[in-house]
């Protein structure tokens, strides 16, 4: 019989069950409403088209858990922990509904009592407790004796509530069920653990063990109420929100940061925090404190001041501190930042929550986005923040290859050399002079005027010379793609440098284009549609992959060498272009390729995307270093890249190690065209 | 409010490529390169930075004048961009660039058309010809005291007092307005444009003046004549000493050095 059905003191029990029902559901929707209202604080942003789509992998996504499987390493398996004790949370949760629910405050309670199913669906939760009870020593371990370096600097005490409800949940369950046993059936052997309780209370008076039975259901309950209580006000709001997270995610491509009005005065960048967007804000809930983003991020690993995961935090904690009172001064996004900052005892977004340092470490690599499993994004926060730096504060980073761009079109202060020098004998059309062309090559700021980089761009002309392509350059008329700009903040700037671009590009009728840096083809073929500018654009590890399948380059010998590629972060988590550059480098004979440990999606950044490379670095060790040191334990003796930033990092980073003379940096053009060389050297 | 005049000469992009750099040998003057944009003389851009750092704090409003053949209007635009109000175009195809006593005559000429000044703010010198005369010129012709190599500028009442860098420190000079005032890098590099000036420059007034609108007679004043202009040619050699010990290589070093009159 079930505990509801009794009186309590002269008060039915059921009226106990739903008055405690509504007092819990009152404090959960109390909160849940001023969460809303804080999300209502942000700038209105549309992630409701596709809803069908958003829906189902919204679904999909987390019930199987692929969130937290599909960055589930040897060395870092709490995933697989995670997954069990979400998948036991859901067999529970519908236990609840039912056996407590509609069994115990609705009074149908007969129509589930020893049947069949009850006995299946308990010993399922039986057996699930107890495992869930493993997986929660489990986390304990790891999380307060192990130390996973994911968690560091984040206090666990939340996370050690949590665990202990949960815990006591798993315990009540068994307990509840043992002292049923025992004041009932007790030669009963299902649900099994319940049972073989039960015969350890086998001593104990059935009057005694129902009474205990009775009580524990009513703590059980009140626990679940606690619990539901307790989510909406703690990190454990992700329940609710990481799931409609990861329905929200962007659907643009990925590299894509949002374009602005920048006739807009009032939205020229973040400053505050109503001008982050709502889906920004919601970020804040959504975020587990999993720190997966920490541990793969560059600038942390490399002792720099920017978290992914504290940044995600602190604006989180920041909203929660500030928004009750924005809200009481009926806070728009109109709100100026003083008044923001007075109504929060001065406490500024940047600066204060944020630190500027932070702001200017990140490489915008994106790896920290690839392995949230709430699909946050930190990406557009950053660049949000940077260009309010950039377009109203007038920061001085980066003033220097800001202005060269202003006043020279290209980031390269200093260059030695005009767009066409690195041509020059080798017989190209300037699409100015002749435009009969197939296919527009785009040399690049780096590939025309940086020393290193000339050699790749010349090389790669060279083959697709070999290979009979009819191509142009536009030469002087050439000016920066806008990546550094927009990465930089200066959106101004950006909108100005594409916007010219487009310009010439449609005069000459451009359709097809092709260019050897991952920064230009990621802006050129993502960012111009933005602008009304819509191109084929293809990355030159594309063209050499096509190019060798059609028989139209072929190497005449062996080069055995021993090579590893590094993956460019805006040829491979930007636009997943992995498997053109290794067929590239595949189809040199005798050519080992080794991986280094972190390769693909996990691809450690070289430290110049985001406009980095423009940048001094001057806190904590240099990315590039790092970069290379993991190169070195491949014992390989050429890191090829595909991207000039990477390179060009690495040729100061090999020469920082004192490491130039044994491992050497090459673009995988440069591969190619030395291997096409029958005089060359047939060793590396 | 006051009213600030900044002279702003366009030049070849002194950065430019060395590649780029020619000289036309029967006019004796440099071609301009058809890649690099001429850009604003860096020595000018430190004087309108003065004059923003006057408007920061207050109320003045900064007119910047060019003078050239042909100016390109997406360099001279970057100057309303960064935060001048106002642009004055000189542009004459008989303006020629290294007569700087005619310069001066003809800004000086546009001033007084202008009419009301305060300050007027030159580069210490321009990047192509580094003459370094056109702000002094200025002043004569405008018959008004001129204070050279400001680092510092601040205005009181309608003085303005002005720290002049010297070798070994500087010296503090105060002058009635108006004045002209030429500026050392000391002053500040100029501010990059911001989202605001950078959509409000489209917005700004422009002028353009021919020299007949400045009722200027050309070919008459200051001619100067260039008798040569060329590029100095640089060799470099290197010479590896050779020898079997490194006493051996040193000592033939320095009989090589001794040759050379080095040593």
């Amino acid at each position: 019989m079930s505990p509801v059905a009794e009186n309590y003191f002269g008060i039915s029990g059921y009226a106990i069950f739903w008055i405690l029902f509504v007092v819990a559901i009152v404090l959960f929707l109390q909160r849940a409403y001023l969460l809303v209202r804080f999300l209502k604080l942000g700038q209105p942003e549309n992630r409701f088209d596709h809803l069908g789509y958003r829906i189902t992998n919204m679904l999909i996504v987390t019930i199987s858990q692929w969130c937290n499987l599909r960055t589930v390493k040897k060395n870092d398996l709490a995933g697989i922990g995670h997954s069990f004790m979400f998948w036991g949370f859901c067999l529970f949760l519908l236990s609840y509904f039912i056996f407590i629910g509609f069994g115990g405050g609705l009074g149908f309670d007969r129509l589930i009592t020893n049947t069949t199913f009850e006995k299946v669906y308990s010993s399922i939760l039986d057996i699930a407790a107890l495992l869930i009870l493993i997986s929660l020593l489990w986390a304990a371990i790891r999380r307060y004796i192990l130390k996973s370096p994911r968690l560091r600097g984040h206090t666990g005490a939340e996370a050690g509530i949590i665990l202990s409800l949960v815990g006591s949940l798993m315990l009540l369950h068994i307990l509840i069920e043992g002292f049923y046993l025992a004041g009932t059936d007790s030669a009963s052997v299902w649900p099994p653990v319940g049972a073989a309780l039960a015969k350890t209370l086998n001593g104990i008076p059935q009057n005694t063990a129902l009474t205990v039975y009775k009580g524990l259901w009513w703590v059980h309950y009140l626990v679940i109420l606690g619990f539901l209580v307790f989510i909406p006000r703690s990190k454990h709001l992700h329940i609710l929100a990481s799931s409609i997270n990861v329905g929200l995610k962007s659907l643009t491509p990925k590299g894509v940061l949002t374009a602005i009005d920048i006739n807009n005065k009032d939205n020229l960048g973040i400053s505050k925090i109503q001008d982050f967007s709502w889906k920004d804000l919601l970020d804040g809930y959504a975020c587990t404190v999993c720190g997966r983003c920490n541990v793969t991020c560059p600038a942390q690993l490399s002792g720099k001041p920017l978290s992914p995961r504290d940044l995600i935090l602190n604006l989180k904690g920041y909203l929660f501190e500030i928004g009750p009172s924005l809200i009481k001064n009926n806070a728009t996004a109109l709100l100026s930042e003083t008044a923001t900052a007075s109504a929060n005892h001065g406490k500024t977004l940047i600066g204060n929550v944020v630190s500027e340092e932070a702001i200017w470490a990140c490489t915008t690599c994106r790896a920290c986005q690839e392995v949230c499993p709430s699909s946050n994004e930190q990406m557009n926060k950053i660049i949000g923040m940077r260009r309010h730096l950039q377009m109203v504060a007038m920061t001085e980073t980066a003033e220097d290859p800001l202005k060269n761009l202003w006043t020279r079109g290209n980031p390269w202060r200093g260059t030695l050399y005009s767009r066409t020098d690195w041509a020059e004998g080798l017989d190209i059309k300037i699409v100015g002079e002749d435009s009969n062309i197939d296919t527009l090559f785009w040399v690049g700021c780096t590939g025309a005027l940086e020393d290193r980089s000339l050699k790749v761009v010349q090389a790669l002309a060279k083959l697709m010379k070999q290979a009979g392509m009819n191509f142009g350059i536009l030469g002087e008329e050439e000016t920066c793609c806008g990546d550094p700009s927009r990465r930089l903040g200066a959106e101004h700037q950006f909108q100005m440098l594409a916007g010219n671009n487009i310009q010439i590009l449609q005069s000459y009728n451009i359709k097809k284009i092709v260019t050897a840096c991952p920064h230009c083809f990621n802006t050129l073929k993502n960012e111009y549609p933005q602008l009304g500018g819509h191109f084929e654009v293809i990355h030159h590890s594309q063209l050499l992959a096509e190019l060798f399948k059609d028989h139209k380059l072929n190497i005449p010998q062996r080069r055995d060498c021993k090579v590893t590629y590094h993956e460019s972060c805006y040829l491979g988590r930007y636009n997943n272009i992995f498997d053109p550059p290794r067929q590239v480098l595949s189809s040199i004979p005798g050519l080992n390729l080794v991986e280094m440990e972190k390769n693909r999606k996990d691809g450690f950044c070289c430290g110049g995307g985001g406009g980095r490379i423009l940048l001094e670095e001057k806190i904590g060790q240099r990315i590039s270093e790092m970069r290379l040191g993991q190169a070195l334990e491949t014992k390989a003796e050429i890191v090829a890249t595909a991207c000039p930033f990477c390179l060009q990092m690495f040729e100061d980073a090999a020469k920082a190690k004192e490491v130039e003379e044994s491992l050497k940096i090459k673009d995988i053009a440069e591969l190619i065209a030395e291997a096409t060389d029958v005089s060359g050297d047939p060793k590396c | 409010m006051k009213n600030i005049i900044v002279c702003m000469k366009q030049v070849i992009d002194p950065e430019s490529p060395i590649s780029l750099f020619h000289i036309d040998s029967v006019t004796n003057r440099a071609i301009p390169p058809k890649s690099t944009p001429p850009v604003m003389s860096p020595f000018d851009e430190n004087a309108l930075e003065a004059a923003l750092k006057i408007k920061d704090t207050e109320e003045a409003k900064v007119t910047v004048i060019s003078m050239g053949r042909k100016l390109a209007r997406a360099v001279v635009r970057l100057n309303l961009a960064a935060g001048a109000d106002e642009l004055i175009l000189l542009e004459d195809d008989s303006f020629d660039d290294f007569n700087t006593y005619f310069t001066a005559n003809v800004i000086a000429q546009a001033i007084k058309e202008i009419g009301i000044y305060d300050l007027i703010l030159c580069g210490i010198q321009a990047a192509d010809t580094n003459a370094g005369q056109v702000g002094t010129g200025i002043a004569n012709f405008l018959g008004i005291p001129c204070i050279t190599i400001a680092r510092k500028i601040e205005l009181s009442g309608d003085k303005a007092i002005v720290e002049r860098a010297l070798p070994d420190g500087f010296e503090v000079a105060e002058v009635q307005a108006p004045v002209v005032i030429t500026t050392s890098y000391e002053i500040g590099k100029l501010r990059r444009p911001g989202a605001e000036g950078f959509m409000t420059a489209g917005k700004k007034p422009m002028t353009v003046w021919n020299s007949q609108q400045l009722g200027i007679t050309t070919g008459t004043i200051g001619q100067v004549s260039i008798r040569q202009v060329y590029q100095p040619t640089h060799e470099n050699r290197c010479e590896m000493i050779d020898g079997v010990s490194p006493e051996e290589k040193a000592i033939k070093l320095a009989i090589k050095l001794k040759e050379a009159k080095a040593i």
